[in-house]
């Protein structure tokens, strides 16, 4: 139980605690790679890198906080970036590469929501399935192979220049990080579906348009993972079928870690964006001191699942 | 010896009571009815003996011994069972699986596999042995509600059950299968099993039972054999004699204003309401009451429109509802008090400034973002005007005692500024004076203007707070009791007579 006005240490370790992680192992690959890890251009990679990432996991977390699940996010990553890939490629307009493929993909995410909403049917089950269509979509779409020939310039312009020396990606990155926090902290809507993941029948009776809110939650997810793929896409300058299957794990985990900081056990946007970081860090940190990266995967892993475990120790 | 003997059994949840001090004899062989009102403690009882609860007092003796029940397991062991309302089948079993549901399955020598012959044929015995047919090829999803009863009460004497509770078996049950029912006790009975059938159908009582028990507020109003006893007596022994007339009303009925809320004809999809017309005038508490399953839940549910109905009409200040839903009844002036705080009012996990303003966000936004300054001004205000004791209204809902939770659901509720207040059992697990607080601010709103419908199953709640009664039965809405006609006698007799007005109803057809 919380007790308010007297903050003690073991209270701020619960809601800090994995900032103070991501903390200590910034201080450890520091101590262990000085001349590689702690630098500028370290930290500048490490924020594009983690770029992708956050953004899927932003939108996970809209899912996550009206208490259901998208697995379908890295199928739809995929689709996203070779849909962009394909239109860059046959010389869409710039604006088409973009909005066309979010447009289908906030869609598809709608028609998430509303099988959920419309027919109760579990969301683990219907975004699970509906990532299996959309991959056999992809695969379709491209034959199997990967998009990189005729890639206009234009297309890698967002995934490959900088500004001030630091990537758009992590520009766009920050910003969407600060744009969803601000849905979720500040708008009727954020309340609304933090309100439905807390109680469906209660915020039903509170005259809260359940179907809706949901809905466009799965359409914001969907649309947010499409984003993350063409920016993938956009990086490489090459879009491959299964390019963004890999961020689907990861970006659950930002968000299961995310909801062991700031508001304990709740989704939070910050809370996935420091999710996301550590996962970036470990990643990078520990391919620098060369650790292969099945190894990498089980400490990802490890951490994650001691971090829910502290976190319910700590509430009892 | 007795089969089973309860001396001073007593249970307090928290400073309450629920039973005290109840004494009572169950021999082999008999039926035994237990009877009460609604929250007489019949429940309490039925939960000791089966060990769900654990008695704060007294003794319980099974043939003479003196016996802890510790656990559900445990009284099963003894020979105790109970079929309830809810009844415990998994759906997708078959009648067969579930007949041996939580029992050794014969099995082959080395786990080569179960014995389904011999549980056939064990279950056919049985099925002969009490005269019954129970479809046991077929998923208890499948089964009508008799035969999930009837298979329940096979599992039971598989399991060589001498004692065995049945709560209000007939709740769903049609005139021939109850026929089917109570032919099957009779021979449980007259093979020695002991029944303690519990139901509000005294018609059922007197046709059954060979003694009757009466709760009452928790304490043994007596026990009695059915012979000696009539329905009124029963229902003065029910009631409490020393309570019979209390008729003296504070307030003066509400007659000269106009109406805000009407129903009629009011029948809902699943058939839990059936045929309910009332109307309320400003400025009115009217009280709805009826026993347990009477449908004043799903009554109230139904006009707010989280319950589908299919036939009838709601007008709200002579206007028509035409597709009732919690947004359209918010935005006419209704708010619903749901029964289930924690389940369906309240989301526990948020703050209680949150849970205030959630149905009216739309006030406290420009172009979608929350006016935080406005929002924590009036939910402060709120809070002080309540009394709700709390560290301010960031503090989560989930840490405030029942009373101030309900108070916060009410805050939420004015925070519409409504004009008819639906109120299920809104004094429930509340401390006394929450619930005084509850009475006055109701009793204020209707002053101000505003029409109330409460529904409570403390009668003398009811008594205290309604200008009006209208008595619910099994779906539809029989009679209606004006200051001067309600008393306890009068309203219980309602409950169980239920008559049917004759006067031609203003039943709408569709």
């Amino acid at each position: 139980m919380k007790e308010r006005g007297k903050p003690n240490w073991l209270q701020l370790l619960r809601v800090y605690g994995t900032v103070i992680a991501a903390i200590l192992i910034m201080i450890g690959f520091s101590v262990l790679s000085p001349a590689s890890f702690a630098t500028w251009d370290n930290a500048v990679n490490i924020s594009r890198q983690i770029s992708f990432l956050v953004i899927i996991a932003v939108g996970a977390t809209l899912v996550m906080a009206i208490g259901e699940f998208d697995l379908s996010v890295g199928a739809m990553a995929s689709l996203g970036g070779v849909f962009s890939a394909k239109l860059a490629v046959q010389g869409s307009p710039f604006w088409a590469v973009f909005l066309i493929p979010l447009g289908v993909a906030f869609a598809i995410g709608f028609i998430n929501g509303w099988i959920v909403t419309r027919f109760r049917v579990l969301s683990f089950i219907t975004t699970m399935a509906m990532g299996t269509i959309l991959g056999g979509f992809t695969f379709w779409f491209t034959g199997g192979t990967t998009i990189f020939e005729n890639i206009p310039e234009s297309f890698r312009y967002v995934g490959q220049s900088e500004w001030l020396g630091i990537p758009v990606l992590s520009f766009l990155m920050i910003f969407l990080t600060v744009i969803f926090w601000f849905v979720m902290a500040n708008t009727a809507f954020g309340r609304r579906l933090y309100a439905l993941g807390g109680n469906e029948t209660a915020s039903r009776i509170a005259g809260i348009n359940v179907h809706a809110n949901k809905n466009l939650a799965f359409a914001i997810c969907a649309a947010l993972a499409a984003l993350a793929g063409i920016l993938m896409a956009s990086r490489l300058g090459s879009a491959h079928p299964t390019g963004g299957n890999g961020l689907f794990l990861p970006a659950y985990a930002a968000a299961f870690l995310g909801m062991t900081t700031f508001k304990e056990g709740v989704p939070n946007i910050w809370g996935t964006f420091v999710g996301a970081a550590i996962i970036g860090i470990l990643a990078n940190g520990l391919t620098i001191l060369e650790v292969p990266t099945f190894m990498q995967d089980v400490i990802t892993g490890v951490i994650v699942i001691s971090a829910v475990i502290l976190q319910k120790l700590g509430r009892k | 010896m007795s089969l089973l003997q309860v001396r001073n059994l007593d249970k307090t949840f928290g400073k309450n009571y629920a039973l005290s001090g109840v004494s009572l004899t169950i021999e082999a062989g008999e039926i035994h009815a237990l009877v009460g009102e609604n929250g007489a403690g019949k429940s309490t009882f039925i939960k000791l003996i089966t060990g769900v609860y654990q008695p704060d007092g007294g003794d319980i003796f099974w043939r003479g011994e003196k016996v802890d029940i510790k656990n559900p397991r445990n009284a099963r062991d003894l020979g105790i069972s109970v079929i309830h309302q809810d009844r415990h089948l998994v759906p997708y079993f078959t009648g067969l699986e579930n007949l041996y549901l939580g029992a050794d399955y014969p099995k082959r020598k080395l786990w080569l596999g179960i014995r389904w012959d011999i549980m056939r044929e064990e279950a056919e015995k049985l099925k002969v042995q009490l005269g019954i047919e129970v479809p046991l090829e077929k998923q208890a999803q499948d089964m009508s509600p008799t035969e999930r009863t009837l298979l329940e009460i096979l599992r039971s004497v598989r399991v060589g059950c001498k004692l065995l509770f049945l709560d209000e078996p007939t709740a769903s049950l049609t005139d021939q299968e109850t026929e089917m029912l109570f032919r099957l006790l009779f021979r449980l009975k007259s093979q020695g099993t002991a029944i303690i059938y519990v139901s509000h159908r005294l018609d059922e009582v007197f046709r059954l039972a060979d003694r009757i028990t009466v709760l009452r507020n928790g304490q043994l109003a007596g026990t009695v054999i059915k012979d000696d006893v009539n329905k009124d007596s029963l229902i003065k022994l029910m009631a409490g004699r020393e309570i019979l007339s209390s008729g003296v009303k504070k307030e003066a009925e509400v007659n000269s204003e106009p109406f805000v809320l009407e129903v009629k004809g009011l029948r809902t999809v699943d058939k839990r309401v059936k045929k309910a017309a009332f109307s309320v005038r400003k400025g009115e508490i009217l009280g709805i009451f009826g026993l347990a399953g009477a449908g004043r839940t799903e009554l109230l549910e139904a006009i707010y429109g989280i319950r589908p109905k299919c036939r009838g009409e709601i007008m709200i200040n002579g206007k028509v509802l035409a597709k009732p839903s919690p947004a359209v009844s918010l935005q006419e002036g209704i708010v619903l008090i749901p029964e289930d705080r924690r389940g369906q009012a309240l989301i526990m996990d948020m703050s209680i400034r949150e849970n205030i303003t959630l149905p009216v966000l739309k006030n406290y936004t420009a172009r979608g973002i929350i006016a935080h300054t406005e929002e924590l001004r009036d939910t402060e205000d709120f809070i002080t005007k309540l009394k709700i004791k709390a560290d301010g209204s960031g503090q989560a809902v989930q840490v405030l005692s029942g009373g101030n939770q309900q108070k916060v659901v009410f805050a939420r509720a004015l925070m519409s500024r409504p004009g008819v207040f639906l109120c299920d059992e809104p004094t429930q697990g509340v401390d006394v004076m929450t619930r005084s607080e509850i009475h006055r601010l109701l009793r204020n709103q209707a002053k101000q203007g505003g029409a109330v419908v409460y529904v409570s199953s403390d009668l003398e709640e009811m008594l205290e707070v309604a200008h009006r009664l209208v008595i619910m039965h099994d779906g539809e809405t029989i009679t209606e009791l004006s200051a001067k006609e309600m008393t306890q006698d009068s309203v219980l007799k309602c409950c169980y007579y239920p008559r049917k007005e004759s006067e031609p109803s203003i039943e709408g057809e569709g």
